[in-house]
């Protein structure tokens, strides 16, 4: 809890003092034969931001991250980190970013500190970091062993080791806790935290709202291939079309139908003893004063505000 | 940089137990063709004799080491490209499949710098191949049957005398690694251009065999598009042991050889160099 707290507390202090642009997607289109995967993209990170890329499955975020480390060449736009286009100055852009792109793929006859060895060269870091990140991301004790060994979450977090050798300013990590049970990704959440208290800006996709929603400070929302929404995670989530309340009232025919008549109310259901209802959380106060003032017995009003609701109320996909 | 890529490069290629098939494959086959050509020496003897008539007087014996060379080399020349493929279509492509350019090719490292160690790093593997080869086929032939005269065929039969073979195998092994480096490099082109390992073996492999067949079988129509064939060039080898050593057809073939070897490349770095990495 206390590292949480930390987390927020520092986040928040980085947003009031620092705002420079580390990563800024311009325009970014992407086809594959007819189809566009990415669509006149364009987002900015600042420092310090843990930043969620939400989108359900197929929804061009892969196709995003690898033509932000020019994996893959967009048809048009540009991508340019720390000021420097990925696309024409790609090794100096790249300088300072660790990367998990999809999978951790590893070469699975080899050892995990060989894998590592060979990518520590490439970085030019002194094997010294090799240690240190396996330490980080729990590993220290396994480093000998083959890859081929190693279950799914290990590998996960050798990926994770691997994008931090080259002591990034900016970590990009792509799903970083798929194939982890609810313990790896829970661990991943916290080191992920961990790391942006220490002044690395993350870049998250995912397309698990609750761990975007615990662990981001700013979003963008794509689906087929086009930003539907950016900003600040809180102020989202505050905007009235995700905002659902729950109302448990006596009786609730009656309440409902008078909900119901209410300009500022949308999408009301009920069902066992409760009303859901979408309204602005400005509106509560007026719509509890206007419940008992026609006799109906109040016994709670829950603000029931989610990342879900709002990816769903922007999409209509199922994540 | 670029050593320190050469050498990770080696480190994978080296560490996959299909980069030593070629080495077991070796090390079981020519003790075995040694010991059979020992234990039909005398027919050997008796069929080289025959050849050379009352013509010729062979310093010490005719089956010794170097014929055994000889001879392996004459047939292997088709076998070694294909143990040479099987990391030379795996260098590129068999990381495509994997997975792991994901993890590469995002470090501050331009991609031709990484191509270009994959290609040294192939042609390093195959230059230690031919090597083990020579030290299997001359060395221990040498070491078995002991060594002479060779005795070797070029329009009649020619005896190259004991102090000039060693040279000529010297020229003959040079001119053999050249060609194995075109193999490769079709290969390893194949290789830049797909994510599977198999298919850039078998890709030029087939071109390799229908090639070589085109080289050798009479036919007009064959005759006329010979020339225009890198495999009609493949036999440049052979020529070492010609007297006098035609230099100016061999520096015509190794011209025509490094031509086709530039553009294997130059495609295969194009390619790589363009391509998104989708796997």
């Amino acid at each position: 809890m206390k590292l949480i707290d930390d987390f927020l507390f520092n986040t928040l202090l980085r947003n009031l003092f620092v705002s420079n642009s580390i990563l800024s997607v311009k325009e970014l289109t992407k086809s594959f034969g007819k189809r566009k995967a990415v669509d006149n993209l364009s987002f900015e990170i600042r420092e310090g931001e843990v930043f969620g890329f939400l989108g359900p499955n197929g929804a061009g975020k892969s196709t995003a991250i690898k033509s932000m480390l020019s994996l893959i060449k967009p048809d048009y736009g540009d991508i340019e980190i720390f000021g420097k286009s990925v696309i024409k100055h790609h090794n100096s852009a790249l300088q300072g970013v660790g990367a998990l792109v999809e999978r951790p793929d590893f070469f699975e006859y080899l050892s995990a500190k060989q894998n590592l060895s060979m990518l520590a060269k490439m970085d030019n870091v002194s094997e010294g970091k090799i240690t240190e990140v396996l330490d980080i991301v729990g590993l220290s004790t396994r480093g000998k062993d083959k890859v081929k060994a190693y279950s799914q979450g290990m590998k996960q977090r050798l990926g994770i080791a691997q994008a931090l050798l080259s002591n990034p300013k900016l970590l990009i990590l792509d799903e970083p806790t798929n194939g982890l049970d609810p313990l790896g990704m829970k661990e991943v959440r916290e080191l992920i935290r961990k790391l942006s208290m220490e002044g690395i800006t993350i870049f998250l996709s995912s397309h698990i709202l609750h761990e975007v929603e615990q662990v981001c400070t700013t979003m963008a929302i794509i689906n087929k291939g086009k930003l539907i929404k950016s900003g600040k995670v809180s102020e989202l989530l505050k905007t009235s079309e995700a905002f659902i309340t729950e109302i448990h009232v006596k009786p609730i025919k009656k309440a409902y139908a008078l909900i119901n008549k209410q300009t500022y109310t949308s999408d009301i259901a009920e069902s066992e003893g409760i009303i859901k209802v979408k309204t602005a959380y400005e509106n509560l106060n007026k719509l509890n004063t206007l419940l008992v003032e026609n006799g109906i017995k109040v016994s709670a009003i829950i603000p029931r505000s989610s990342l879900e609701d709002y990816f769903l109320s922007l999409t209509g996909d199922i994540v | 940089m670029q050593l320190k890529l050469i050498y990770i490069e080696l480190v994978k290629i080296f560490g996959k137990v299909r980069s030593l098939l070629g080495f077991i494959a070796l090390a079981v086959l020519m003790p075995l063709i040694i010991w059979g050509f020992s234990q039909g020496a005398s027919s050997v003897e008796q069929d080289v004799e025959r050849w050379v008539g009352d013509s010729f007087i062979i310093v010490g014996t005719a089956f010794n080491g170097f014929l055994v060379t000889y001879i392996t080399m004459n047939f292997l020349w088709v076998h070694i490209p294909f143990l040479l493929m099987l990391v030379a279509g795996d260098v590129v492509a068999g990381e495509g499949a994997l997975g792991t350019f994901r993890i590469t090719l995002t470090r501050r490292i331009s991609r031709f710098r990484i191509i270009l160690a994959k290609l040294i790093s192939t042609y390093l593997y195959t230059i230690i191949l031919v090597t083990f080869f020579i030290i299997m086929s001359l060395g221990l032939g040498s070491l078995w049957l002991g060594i002479g005269d060779l005795v070797v065929y070029d329009d009649g039969v020619l005896i190259l005398p004991q102090e000039m073979v060693w040279g000529r195998f010297a020229i003959a092994f040079l001119f053999a690694t050249f060609v194995m480096f075109v193999a490769v490099t079709l290969c390893f082109m194949f290789s830049a251009m797909v994510n599977n390992g198999i298919g850039p073996i078998i890709g030029a492999m087939a071109i390799i065999i229908i090639g070589l067949a085109i080289a050798n079988i009479p036919i007009d129509i064959f005759e006329t598009i010979r020339p225009y064939l890198f495999t009609s060039y493949f036999d440049i080898w052979q020529k070492a042991f010609y007297d006098p050593i035609p230099w100016g057809e061999i520096g015509r073939d190794v011209l025509i050889l490094s031509g086709y070897t530039v553009v294997f490349i130059v495609i295969s770095f194009v390619h790589f160099i363009r391509k998104d990495i989708s796997t």
